[in-house]
């Protein structure tokens, strides 16, 4: 094989593997440094919020992402905590940032009308 | 090569032409009170008419659902005062008014009003503005403000440039 | 035809060289050319299935596969890229290099002899656009999907892909692009109108030269995978514009020339023969385009419920309608007006099959502007979203390039309407203007090709005028 024949061969696999592998690889790290969790949205006819049930440590720094997957807006409230997003449109994200300063079961849903069963859209957050 | 520029140059002309004719004097087109968001209360003074029909006062109520705009062609002549109520039956929707540039949307139980002069005229497309489902950029309706004379230039020139082809292959010699 | 001008002004023979330049001939023959481009596109493909995989069921108009591939790559194909430079995407298209590869068993350098895979031919009978037009037809059955589904997207792209690569397994070099890529059959119908082609310089130089390398390759390249005979082709239809002849060919004998755009649509030889394949190309683009404006971008619900497949009879009704549509209404008005022109023009010798197809490559330059102009109707309004989805290609909240909260803002959509109106005027000039010439190379003399012309100069008001409604009315 020649020089250019292995330089074409390294951009191919550039191309492919490594883009596949860099994307996936720097959004892990991402993930893991900047956000507690990943919440995405959907209306409930679609897969509702998931995870429904969110389960955080007492005390701690919480920062939940929220992705909108839908094709609608969503909106997010989680009152016990004063946090909310009025709106995230479809395909956006948002994200909200609290501590975890009490303990029990708190109650989360979507403030915008998504759809037919918007009000089955709630999930729960788990503060032990 | 000079003619092949000539021709580039008419071609071209043409094409901005043909979209100049189209459009309405520019004047009116910025400075009148024409692209006005307001509530339905407040009601601008109507230009000068400038077509044959007295202007109007003109109240639509577009239902917005699943896709469609109901009615999803509104007409109107040119000076009329057109209102529009936007209502929503399913989920949050929007109206982005081309040509005229103004946008409303509307939530189930909040509807969203929009109010302007039809002061230009031509078809044009009413688009939903917020991401409403996965058919939502295919989401429209038409604005249709009479005279629609741009309609008209355009189909009686497509009509000349026939006679003419028909007039040069006639009378072609060779 | 020595001294045919197009609107009396544009000699139909007038050729400008590119490759006069020595940048633009030295580009020509080298090997990285195609490939590096192949490569970036590959790369930004990779994203796309990416994108549409991981996009799911999610908003498509935030949704980066869907975004690069329906508004920008359709509409750089429709509005320059087949327009301007014929099969220019086909010389940059991803696809095919895992085949390629597979059969040549190298990327870079040329492979000598024989090359891999099983190399069979393509069965003779179905070496037309016959195939193309069904997968292009049957492809548009699911757009209601996939323009608006990143993973439908993410399907289809991924059948196009495995496609490519098997029938490279099996079939001679580019026969997945020539007879089965459901979007090559109208780039090479339009590219007849394109205003760049490659071609060989000089015949005389072509005539002593044996063997033919451009045919069969030499140590500089391969032999034309296209299947092409670089040293006398005339039509732009099948030139996939891979430039492997500029590299073979030891003389220097190939160009790439500007031209007047549409001189192919008259080009009727022994090798590349007109043909009813290529008409009902037209015809089924001229259908799509109709149904597309009025589901896509036209305000009525009931269509648009049919074609997202709310109910299965809907669903149906529009799979039968739009076929239907296309292959047999469509080509039935075109039928009757041939037969008019027959009538009109009281010739009894010519039979109504030539006329019919003849007259079919008049619908290529409308059929292409009422394309632009559709295309014109997806790109203003949406194009804004682009900004996006560049920065946050998987909606995981990246902001690569700072513009991820641009807010939807059409684009110059109060001039969408005349715009469309003024590109179809233009593309009916150029109709018109060919049509004629077609009437000229159908009918023997003169008075019969007046009279045969009539007819279809009012058909083709007709469609033009409808066209017009449909944009503007």
């Amino acid at each position: 094989m020649s020089r250019k024949e292995i330089i074409a061969v390294i951009l191919f696999i550039l191309a492919t593997v490594i883009t596949i592998a860099g994307v996936v690889g720097v959004e892990a790290y991402r993930r893991r440094e900047l956000y507690t969790v990943e919440l995405t949205a959907r209306a409930p006819e679609h897969g509702n919020w998931y995870p429904q049930e969110i389960t955080v440590p007492l005390g701690e720094e919480v920062r939940i992402l929220i992705r909108n997957i839908d094709t609608v807006s969503h909106g997010f409230a989680l009152p016990d905590f004063e946090v909310a997003v009025p709106e995230i449109k479809a395909g956006q994200v948002a994200v909200v940032q609290f501590v975890a300063n009490k303990s029990g079961t708190f109650p989360f849903l979507c403030t915008v009308w998504c759809a037919g069963r918007h009000m089955e859209m709630r999930g729960e957050l788990i503060v032990e | 090569m000079k003619n092949k520029i000539i021709v580039m140059l008419s071609l071209g002309g043409l094409f901005i032409l043909l979209i100049l004719a189209g459009l309405p004097s520019p004047a009116s087109a910025h400075h009148s009170p024409a692209c006005l968001i307001t509530r339905a209360k407040d009601s601008p003074k109507l230009p000068s008419p400038t077509s044959a029909q007295a202007p109007e006062e003109k109240l639509f109520e577009i239902k917005a659902r699943n896709f469609v705009f109901t009615p999803n062609v509104i007409q109107v002549n040119q000076g009329d005062l057109v209102r529009i109520r936007l209502i929503s039956e399913d989920v949050h929707h929007g109206l982005y008014l081309d040509g005229y540039e103004i946008q409303t949307s509307a939530l189930p139980g909040q509807e969203g009003t929009l109010t302007f002069v039809a002061n230009k005229t031509g078809r044009f497309t009413f688009r939903c503005s917020v991401t409403c489902g996965e058919f939502h950029p295919y989401m429209v309706g038409y604005l249709v403000v009479e005279p629609n004379s741009p309609f008209f230039i355009y189909v009686f020139l497509t009509i000349a440039l026939a006679l003419a082809n028909l007039a040069f292959v006639v009378l072609r010699r060779s | 035809m020595s001294e045919d001008k197009l609107f009396g002004l544009i000699d139909l023979n007038f050729r400008f060289e590119l490759t006069k330049f020595k940048l633009v001939r030295a580009l020509c023959k080298s090997r990285w050319l195609p490939l590096l481009l192949i490569l970036f596109n590959l790369f930004i493909f990779v994203i796309i299935l990416l994108a549409g995989l991981f996009g799911g069921y999610s908003a498509g108009n935030y949704n980066f596969g869907i975004m690069m591939v329906w508004i920008l790559w359709w509409v750089l194909l429709i509005l320059m890229l087949v327009p301007g430079f014929a099969r220019m995407w086909c010389l940059m298209c991803p696809f095919p290099i895992f085949s390629d590869w597979a059969q040549r068993g190298k990327l870079f350098e040329v492979r000598q002899g024989k090359l891999g895979g099983l190399n069979l031919k393509w069965p003779k009978r179905l070496s037309s656009m016959w195939v193309l037009n069904l997968a292009f037809l049957a492809t548009t059955f699911f757009s209601g999907f996939f323009t608006v589904r990143p993973f439908a997207t993410f399907i289809l792209l991924g059948i196009i892909i495995l496609v490519a690569f098997l029938t490279g397994l099996v079939f001679q070099k580019r026969t997945f692009c020539l007879y089965l890529c459901p979007v090559s059959g109208f780039q090479g119908l339009y590219s007849q109108f394109a205003t760049a082609e490659v071609r060989r310089k000089d015949p005389e130089i072509c005539k002593k030269h044996t063997p033919k390398t451009c045919f069969v390759g030499n140590e500089k390249g391969y032999g034309c995978p296209w299947l092409r005979t670089p040293f006398d082709f005339a039509k732009n239809t099948y030139c996939g514009l891979c430039l492997e002849c500029f590299k073979t060919c030891p003389h220097d004998n190939m160009a790439l020339n500007l031209r007047p755009p549409g001189v192919d649509l008259l080009v009727d030889t022994k090798r590349e023969p007109r043909g009813l394949d290529e008409a009902y190309k037209a015809f089924i683009m001229l259908g799509i385009a109709i149904v597309f404006y009025l589901a896509f971008q036209g305000p009525w619900g009931v269509i648009k419920d049919m074609v997202r497949a709310t109910t299965l009879e809907g669903y149906l009704g529009y799979i039968t309608f739009h076929t239907v549509f296309n292959l047999l209404i469509i080509p039935g008005i075109f039928f009757l007006f041939a037969y008019l022109s027959k009538l009109f023009s009281g010739n009894k010798e010519v039979p109504l099959k030539k006329i019919f197809t003849n007259f079919s490559y008049t619908l290529v330059p409308l059929g292409l502007g009422v394309w632009i102009g559709f295309s014109l109707g997806i790109i203003l309004p949406n194009g804004s979203y682009l900004l996006h989805i560049l920065s946050d290609p998987f909606a995981w909240g990246w902001n690569l390039f700072g513009t991820a909260h641009f807010p939807w803002t059409p684009v110059l959509t109060h001039l969408l309407g005349y715009l469309q109106g003024a590109t179809l005027i233009v593309f009916y000039l150029f109709s018109i203007a060919y049509g004629f010439r077609s009437s000229r190379q159908t009918y023997p003399d003169l008075p019969q090709a007046r009279r045969g012309w009539i007819p279809m100069l009012g058909l083709l008001t007709l469609i033009t005028t409808a066209f017009l409604w449909l944009f503007m009315g």
